[in-house]
């Protein structure tokens, strides 16, 4: 190359400076304070707060909220943060088998900064039934991280939030309603709360009196007539009386729920962006039931089981008290992320896995029914 | 007990890499991974319809078959060039600078780049040609180095090589003033300045113009399946060599032989004792002697305090229910910056009110099915030069978060006349708090030790012998020797993964 490069008068000054580069390294390395190093940093330590990861919850109160609701109130280790609407998983053992269930927080997220934090249990299958039932004050569980992406998005979402709940549906919209009377949020609230009779209703003197120019709560019966309510199903006519112009729709409910506040929902031509849904724990599927052998490599552990072709792999892990990762239990979380060597599996509803995981033969045990048995590779928890 | 030849501490680009080189040392390698996912920041995560790129904006020095790029030459000795499917981005960049209404966008090759720079800067095109001579000298002096494993021979290295030696000590800023560039010029050139997150009064040339000249000589490349696509084909080569992964599985003190204080095991999470003799951790130093080893020298200490962090991430994604041509999103990788003087640039990049500095992408520029027809998807991302998220309590974690947001698309609505915001369907953010929690970087570094003057890349390759200070312990990823980004940590890992085979066989 012709052209030769020079920045010193004499281009032995630069290959001089050249040399010097490694002595005034190790210089500079060497000035170093001698104090010890941080085992932690600020940053690191709010982020603990902000993803706990699994604590133990004490159960410090029961609450029966109606016949068959109760609001289980818990001590935890320690203190964390989260956003209204977000989810948590409530875990332990029973009998053999090593269960966890999601749940909506249904405290306000300032209550969990002292270690306060609640969840709204309706008993409708196993681990809701185990708790209504033989949960007592003092008991030890295993809570889980805030989770899940059900929250107001002050960035992109109407300043109006149109909430339809069904049931305990309501859960998530009690901490949001608490998260704006408190000053932590601050949008728009309405909610539509369908429950079927009048003692069915979830939190009713707490949401009456958290009702605000905020807040408004319309309660919708579905097999009673009663003045002071609406009555029905949750649909368009009664979504036009209560909110106008732009608004976000957030629907927390069973699935029956969604179907209809969907077909009631498309003459109001609202694009994606403005429609939220929380996602509901997978269930059982009605196929024949066939019995599969799913060996499981967990840690450095190896197990044998038996699993059946009506529930999803995840169960028949926890059958077999395995301690298997799971949080959102609907496939979309991915914590449950596992590997496939061998068999086949279906999956119940969308397929929400990451591309590459498709590819590379990866899923998620919590929406995954075994059709075949099957070798897994499970992280630990 | 469980025994290894090699433990691998993080399953990061630089860990990834290292288990392979491992076994295929004849190794036997346990990897554990903290997280339940391999990659590190290479991966990538979905949010209603959309799939996102948590942190790749484009692969380096990769190329095409008949212009191939380092890392693709280390990808095919690795054995996973055609697990991935790749894609090329269409054009280097477009920097902004609103303020000194600087507005150019940069084609990639050689020629076509030099000539673009003429159109925009009359007179530039000698000094450019210059540049471009240069970092090509360096980047062959670089090859000559790893062909040797470091031990070149100073005679070669002057009378081959004479220009990177005396180019070799001097920052970016130095070098292209004695060029005689013209300022606009160097402007234009900056702009990637913030991929290496030093200011370019401190950033070292052959650094920068090793970086600028492999993005222009051979394009930058994409896994159509975003990044995770990389990291999963990585995990299936080492499974195929025999390899063992744990997830959720953190590697929490290193044990020492009573004699030389050196690597003796690995104690996990689960409280497993792992016998090994030789760990290559895909971490800070500032983790491993300041926590997982019991003994450090203080020497150790001292050298691992005179560090300094690089940048902290924060980045936003944003899936539209719009597309790229709709919203007036040009480009596929815009640079807006308050400033062309990366001296103040970096200065305003201090604190959270300050900054709203962004690399911003739109992938489906570059590959327009990555997202649902009708919709496009953007990352933007910004580093912040101090502890500033260090004082943010839990309590206004939200608020803070969402005030950042915010301003980033109105910067960028402002900067470049699109329009964005009404069209948001998904947004997600990461703030330094959410890589503190998957990837357990100290303040949620992204970029590992910044490549301050006298910490730059050449000193650390020269010195790489003597940093070697614990026997059986190698670093990878972005702390170490290459510095950050992803085909530098893919280098590292293959640099600590082929020495520590050496190390391993010389024990015998």
């Amino acid at each position: 190359m012709a052209y030769k490069f020079k920045k010193q008068i004499f281009g032995f000054m630069d290959l001089l400076r050249f040399k010097k580069m490694v002595p005034k390294r190790r210089e500079k390395l060497a000035q170093g304070s001698e104090k010890a190093l941080p085992v932690s940093y600020r940053v690191n330590e709010t982020a603990k707060i902000l993803h706990p990861g699994f604590q133990k919850g004490k159960l410090i109160e029961i609450i029966q909220n109606t016949p068959d609701t109760k609001t289980f109130v818990f001590q935890t280790e320690r203190p964390f943060y989260s956003r209204a609407g977000q989810y948590l998983t409530v875990g332990c053992n029973i009998g053999e088998s090593r269960v966890a269930r999601p749940y909506a927080v249904s405290s306000a997220p300032k209550a969990a900064l002292n270690k306060k934090m609640s969840v709204t249990v309706k008993k409708s299958g196993f681990f809701s039934g185990y708790l209504f039932d033989n949960a007592k004050v003092g008991d030890e569980f295993t809570i889980g991280d805030p989770s899940g992406d059900f929250c107001y998005e002050p960035v992109k979402d109407s300043k109006n939030v149109l909430a339809i709940a069904g049931g305990s549906g309501i859960t998530p919209f009690y901490s949001m309603a608490q998260a704006i009377a408190d000053g932590t949020e601050d949008f728009h609230l309405t909610i539509l709360y369908g429950a079927k009779t009048e003692k069915d209703i979830i939190f009713k003197k707490e949401l009456d009196k958290l009702s605000s120019d905020k807040i408004k709560i319309v309660y919708v019966l579905s097999d009673e007539k009663k003045e002071e309510y609406e009555n029905g199903f949750i649909g368009a006519e009664l979504i036009k009386k209560y909110v106008s112009g732009d608004f976000t729709v957030m629907m927390c409910g069973p699935q029956a729920m969604y179907s209809f506040v969907d077909k009631e929902l498309v003459s109001f031509n609202l694009p994606l962006r403005r429609v939220k849904k929380e996602a509901n724990c997978v269930g059982v599927r009605d196929v024949k039931d066939e019995v599969y052998n799913i060996t499981v490599h967990i840690g450095f552990e190896k197990y044998c089981i038996k699993a059946s072709a009506c529930e999803t792999v995840l169960v028949a892990m926890e059958r077999a008290g395995i301690n298997a990762p799971s949080k959102c239990r609907a496939g979309g979380c991915g914590f449950c992320h596992s590997r496939l060597v061998s068999g086949k599996f279906s999956i119940v509803g969308a397929d929400k896995r990451r591309l590459a995981d498709v590819k590379f033969g990866y899923f998620h045990p919590c929406c995954s029914y075994p059709d075949s048995d099957m070798e897994i590779v499970v992280p630990r928890t | 007990m469980k025994k290894y030849d090699a433990v691998v501490i993080g399953a990061g680009n630089g860990g990834l890499v290292a288990a392979i080189r491992l076994l295929q040392g004849g190794a036997k390698v346990l990897l554990v991974e903290k997280h339940n996912l391999p990659g590190g920041f290479a991966t990538s995560f979905r949010r209603g319809r959309f799939e996102f790129e948590a942190s790749l904006h484009e692969l380096n020095d990769f190329g095409t078959k008949d212009n191939a790029g380092d890392v693709r030459d280390l990808f095919d000795s690795l054995g996973v060039t055609d697990k991935i499917e790749w894609l090329q981005i269409p054009e280097a960049y477009r920097v902004i600078v609103k303020s000194e209404n600087l507005d150019a966008t940069m084609p990639f090759g050689v020629e076509e780049f030099i000539a673009k720079m003429e159109s925009y800067v009359p007179g530039s095109r000698e000094s450019m040609r210059k540049f471009f001579d240069l970092a090509e000298e360096i980047r062959l002096a670089q090859a000559y180095s790893s062909s040797v494993n470091g031990h070149t021979d100073s005679k070669v290295m002057v009378s081959k090589y004479g220009n990177f030696v005396r180019c070799g000590s001097y920052s970016v800023n130095e070098v292209l003033r004695t060029l005689k560039m013209p300022q606009k010029a160097i402007d234009i050139l900056s702009a990637y300045w913030c991929y290496l997150g030093a200011h370019l009064d401190d950033m070292s040339f052959v650094h920068y113009a090793s970086m600028v000249n492999r993005y222009i000589r051979r394009g930058a490349s994409m896994p159509k399946m975003r990044s995770h696509e990389i990291s999963l084909a990585l995990v299936s080569r080492i499974l195929e060599l025999g390899g063992e992964v744990l997830y959720n599985t953190e590697a929490v003190k290193i044990l020492q032989d009573e004699k030389d204080g050196g690597v003796a095991g690995v104690v996990l999470s689960d409280g497993t004792n792992v016998a090994t003799r030789h760990v290559v951790a895909n971490c800070a130093p500032h983790l491993v002697f300041g926590k997982m080893l019991e003994r450090v020298s203080p020497a150790d200490i001292r050298a691992t305090n005179a560090r300094k962090f690089a940048g902290r991430g924060f980045t936003m994604f944003l899936g539209l229910n719009r597309t790229a041509e709709e919203l007036g999103v040009e480009n596929h990788n815009y640079f807006l910056y308050d400033t062309s003087d990366t001296v103040k640039q970096y200065d305003i990049m201090k604190t959270i009110r300050g900054n709203s500095a962004q690399a911003t992408v739109c992938l489906n520029r570059a590959y327009p099915e990555c997202s649902p027809k009708g919709t496009c998807m953007m990352y933007f991302t910004t580093l912040y030069m101090s502890d500033d998220w260090g004082n943010v309590k839990a309590e206004d974690y939200f608020k803070t978060k969402n005030y950042v947001a915010n301003k980033m698309i109105d910067r960028f609505e402002r900067d470049t006349g699109a329009k964005i915001r009404d069209s948001i369907e998904e947004i997600s953010v990461a703030t330094p708090m959410t890589y503190a929690r998957y990837c357990g970087h100290p303040e949620g570094v992204i970029y590992g030790y910044e490549s301050q003057y006298w910490d730059g890349l050449m000193p650390r390759l020269l010195m790489m012998g003597e940093d070697h200070t614990v026997r059986g312990l190698r670093f990878a990823g972005g702390y170490s020797m290459r510095l950050s980004g992803y085909s530098s940590a893919y280098f590292s890992g293959d640099i600590s993964g082929r020495q520590t085979v050496g190390d391993i066989k010389k024990e015998g």
